[in-house]
């Protein structure tokens, strides 16, 4: 990004007043007391040293170039009338432009010593911490494992006794929605029974499912691994 | 986070919160982290000292940058909200392309604007610079670096031409 910038600095100045500023330094002169008329001659040698600047760049160099004959001129001959645009910027006016940029010079080479020493800070990269849901408390997923153990020891059992043995979800379906048609609320637990294959347990899942679905009943569960209730969804808050 | 949030969460009054961030300024030290503050934003960071280490850890480039950007970078930095007209006429030259340059890579950013004609955007220091200069927060800011530098008057981008001249 920083190469691809055409760069301001020319020749190792950056800008006019870098540049006069380094002359003065270069002097090892007092920016509040150098006659900055006196630089003008050097100033001028610098800038006709310059090689091809482009013309934007020139004419802030040039800019100032004028300025500092004037200075030097006004100096040698004391008599000389002020013009108007004299006025507008004396040299105490330009002593201070270049006070003031030797300030921003300087804490800009100390920001760099800071960042070569490169003793920056980090912070942690954000996103928010995802906390467990409410009610996920260890006993409850003991209590659920243990439930899929039980569930598991049976499956091998049924597989023993009764292999062949097979539910159709469409069949299920018709058998639930005529039981919630019926008492209006059934829980998920009533359904299964009290000792569900795997097979019973997907069938009848899947029919809520569908059941849902088709907007024939509402599911409802308090917190997580709690039973769920299935309550008949009326024909009005359907429509709502 | 700032002082708000914090009230909010532990429920005390903005004083309370004040004197506890203090407390927390305090503890960190001599810590491997410390608190960084932007403003009224709060955040936990890695103490710069330790940049080295966590630096490798993380992968992390050694940000670079230009002497022109460093100045323009500076001249924000004192002076913010300061907008890019304000910053040329302390530089003396065009800053387009060191401004654009600071800003994408988030070290300065928009202030809104200055209500002025042509009501000029306004920019000051990110979060980001805090960190990449390894200040706390704007307090840090190294101060007084030359004898001339008192003569600047701070905290006045209008002013490119101090009349308090010795």
């Amino acid at each position: 990004m920083e190469s691809q910038a055409p760069r301001v600095s020319v020749e190792g100045f950056d800008g006019p007043l870098d540049l006069l500023l380094e002359l003065v330094e270069e002097r090892k002169l007092d920016i509040l007391t150098v006659r900055l008329g006196d630089l003008a001659d050097a100033y001028l040698a610098r800038v006709r040293a310059m090689a091809e600047l482009p013309a934007d760049e020139v004419s802030a160099f040039l800019a100032l170039a004028s300025r500092l004959v004037l200075l030097k001129a006004r100096s040698l001959l004391p008599s000389l009338e002020p013009l108007p645009e004299e006025e507008a910027e004396s040299e105490e006016e330009l002593r201070a432009r270049l006070l003031e940029y030797a300030v921003v010079r300087e804490r800009a080479s100390a920001l760099g010593a800071r960042l070569r020493a490169g003793e920056r800070a980090f912070h942690r990269e954000g996103g928010t911490v995802e906390l467990p849901p409410r009610g996920g408390e260890v006993d409850a997923l003991a209590l659920a494992f243990g439930r899929v153990l039980a569930l598991a020891a049976r499956q091998r059992d049924e597989e023993l006794v009764t292999p062949g043995e097979r539910y159709s979800v469409e069949q299920r379906t018709s058998e639930i929605e005529a039981l919630v048609e019926a008492q209006g609320r059934v829980s998920f637990a009533s359904l299964l029974g009290a000792a569900p294959t795997v097979g019973w347990a997907v069938v009848t899942f899947i029919a809520l499912l569908d059941l849902y679905r088709r907007a024939v009943i509402d599911l409802l569960q308090d917190e997580l691994f709690a039973d769920i209730v299935i309550t008949r969804r009326d024909a009005t808050s359907a429509r709502t | 986070m700032t002082r708000g949030e914090l009230g909010r969460i532990v429920g005390g009054t903005p004083r309370a919160v004040e004197s506890g961030l203090a407390e927390l300024v305090a503890a960190y030290e001599g810590t491997g982290l410390r608190l960084q503050r932007s403003g009224d934003e709060w955040q936990i960071v890695t103490a710069p000292q330790h940049a080295p280490q966590v630096a490798a850890y993380l992968g992390a480039d050694r940000l670079r940058l230009s002497a022109a950007s460093l100045e323009t970078l500076s001249v924000v930095a004192y002076r913010q909200p300061v907008t890019r007209a304000e910053v040329e006429a302390i530089r003396g030259v065009n800053c387009d392309q060191t401004i654009y340059t600071l800003a994408s890579r988030r070290l300065i950013e928009e202030r809104g604007r200055k209500e002025a004609p042509g009501r000029p955007i306004l920019y000051g220091t990110t979060w980001e610079f805090l960190e990449c200069f390894g200040l706390q927060s704007l307090d840090d800011l190294p101060r007084a670096l030359s004898p001339e530098g008192a003569l600047v008057l701070e905290g006045q981008p209008e002013t490119t031409t101090p009349s308090t001249l010795g």
